[in-house]
């Protein structure tokens, strides 16, 4: 089994040498041999669509083509499939010769999936990077730092920000946010004694996407202790005291009011 | 008719659970979060009776505007009807969630029962479309399990609209 350094290296290197790129997190981007395509090149919109929804059901089997039509057409049929079908070929392998089986839309039978040793995925990416950091975690720190970090640079953003209103895409949504929460509350963690400013960044960037995060204003009560900011983590505890009042009428956990009463008593 | 789109209702449920010391005695506190997917608003809540009743305001905004073309009396006899299904799952909802961390699949068996006896009474025909066994095979999480019978029944309403929708258009 490979050591963690030798499998960064290898996530690190499939960005580089995969044909298909997807960013799936803050926009929708594909590269193709390292070129960004042009939306244009799409035409309809169903075609980006029907990407995307392979996209977020990529750790699946193979998706039936009715299940795909169910959820992505109101009334559609095979032939609306089709074409969208042969426009993300299109795209992806404008130069396939005829009679060829595709690369990277797989087909078996009437199932298709995503062949995902040539494309990579920024959110499938981002977790393997987590995966890694926290697989990592406590037993050597280097090799989760650095996972985090890429974790942590992957992630631009909201899940297909433009499709937050289809059903088919929230559960990878709801996925990301909660790897990415993970990711900084994990990386604060490990750069609390080493880089506190930048422990209570993370934090901030934590509560940016949920303000409710319990464990994000601990750290940062830490993180301003440790930066010998006393006022500024009484402060972010009242604050975390007054969101969760207000969120869920509730009082910190007895852990957030015990750091509170160190604090306190540190003259 | 309505799209599809347009009749159907999603919902993204998020359980965080915080198990501490007081006073003493262990404690457990759940924390959760529901997003309404088609409108993108979201609710927190610690009691799920809450979840419940933000789901059942969606529902029946739903109904409503299915509906907006009846007369006020066709409209407040099927938005009762619909309601009344939810009344159950408030009820039995948030003891399902306790037991079910205990003892799942006998809870779940427990919860179908229930449910169907009700679904029952208001009519045979629904009944046999309620596909609760399939619940049963849920096991990723007590999570997922509470997601998909939302799932469920919120395309039990979806049919129960149609129905009474039909029933109407026969008058």
């Amino acid at each position: 089994m490979s050591t963690p350094t030798q499998q960064l290296k290898e996530l690190t290197s499939f960005k580089e040498d995969a044909p298909i790129r997807i960013q799936t997190l803050g926009q929708f981007t594909i590269w193709r041999s390292g070129e960004k395509i042009d939306p244009k090149e799409w035409g309809r919109d169903k075609t980006i669509q029907l990407l995307q929804y392979l996209v977020s059901n990529r750790g699946r089997n193979a998706l039936h083509k009715e299940k795909i039509m169910d959820n992505l057409w109101e009334e559609g049929d095979d032939r609306d499939f089709k074409v969208a079908l042969h426009g993300i070929h299109k795209v992806l392998e404008p130069e396939r010769p005829a009679r060829t089986e595709p690369t990277y839309v797989v087909r078996q039978g009437v199932s298709y999936q995503l062949n995902l040793d040539k494309i990579w995925i920024d959110i499938d990416i981002l977790e393997k990077y987590i995966i890694l950091g926290n697989q990592s975690f406590g037993i050597d720190n280097i090799s989760a730092k650095e996972a985090y970090k890429n974790a942590i640079d992957i992630y631009q953003g909201t899940y297909l920000p433009n499709r937050i209103y289809e059903d088919w895409s929230s559960e990878e949504r709801e996925k990301a946010q909660l790897l990415i929460l993970s990711a900084y509350i994990s990386l604060a963690e490990i750069l609390l004694e080493e880089n506190p400013l930048e422990s209570i960044r993370l934090t901030q960037n934590a509560l940016s996407i949920d303000a409710t995060w319990e464990d994000a204003y601990r750290l940062q009560m830490r993180g301003y202790l440790a930066k010998g900011n006393r006022p500024q983590a009484i402060r972010t505890f009242q604050k975390c005291e007054q969101v969760l009042a207000e969120e869920y009428s509730v009082a910190p956990l007895p852990e957030t009011k015990n750091l509170m009463k160190e604090i306190k008593e540190i003259n | 008719m309505s799209k599809k789109q347009d009749q159907t209702a999603s919902f993204m449920v998020r359980f965080n659970q915080n198990i501490f010391e007081e006073d003493g005695e262990s404690k457990v506190q759940w924390r959760g979060k529901i997003s309404h997917v088609q409108e993108g608003d979201e609710q927190n809540f610690t009691d799920f009776n809450d979840a419940l009743v933000f789901m059942q305001q969606k529902l029946a905004n739903l109904t409503k505007e299915a509906t907006k073309h009846k007369t006020t009396e066709q409209q407040e006899g099927i938005l009762q009807k619909s309601l009344y299904m939810w009344k159950t799952m408030k009820e039995v909802g948030p003891k399902v969630l306790m037991e079910t961390i205990k003892d799942p699949k006998k809870q779940l068996s427990q919860f179908q029962d229930q449910i169907q006896e009700q679904i029952s009474s208001i009519g045979g025909e629904i009944s046999e479309k309620v596909q609760i066994d399939e619940w049963r095979n849920a096991s990723r999480s007590d999570y997922k399990k509470v997601k998909k019978s939302i799932a469920e029944l919120s395309q039990q309403i979806e049919l129960l609209s149609e129905k009474i929708d039909n029933i109407g258009k026969k008058k």
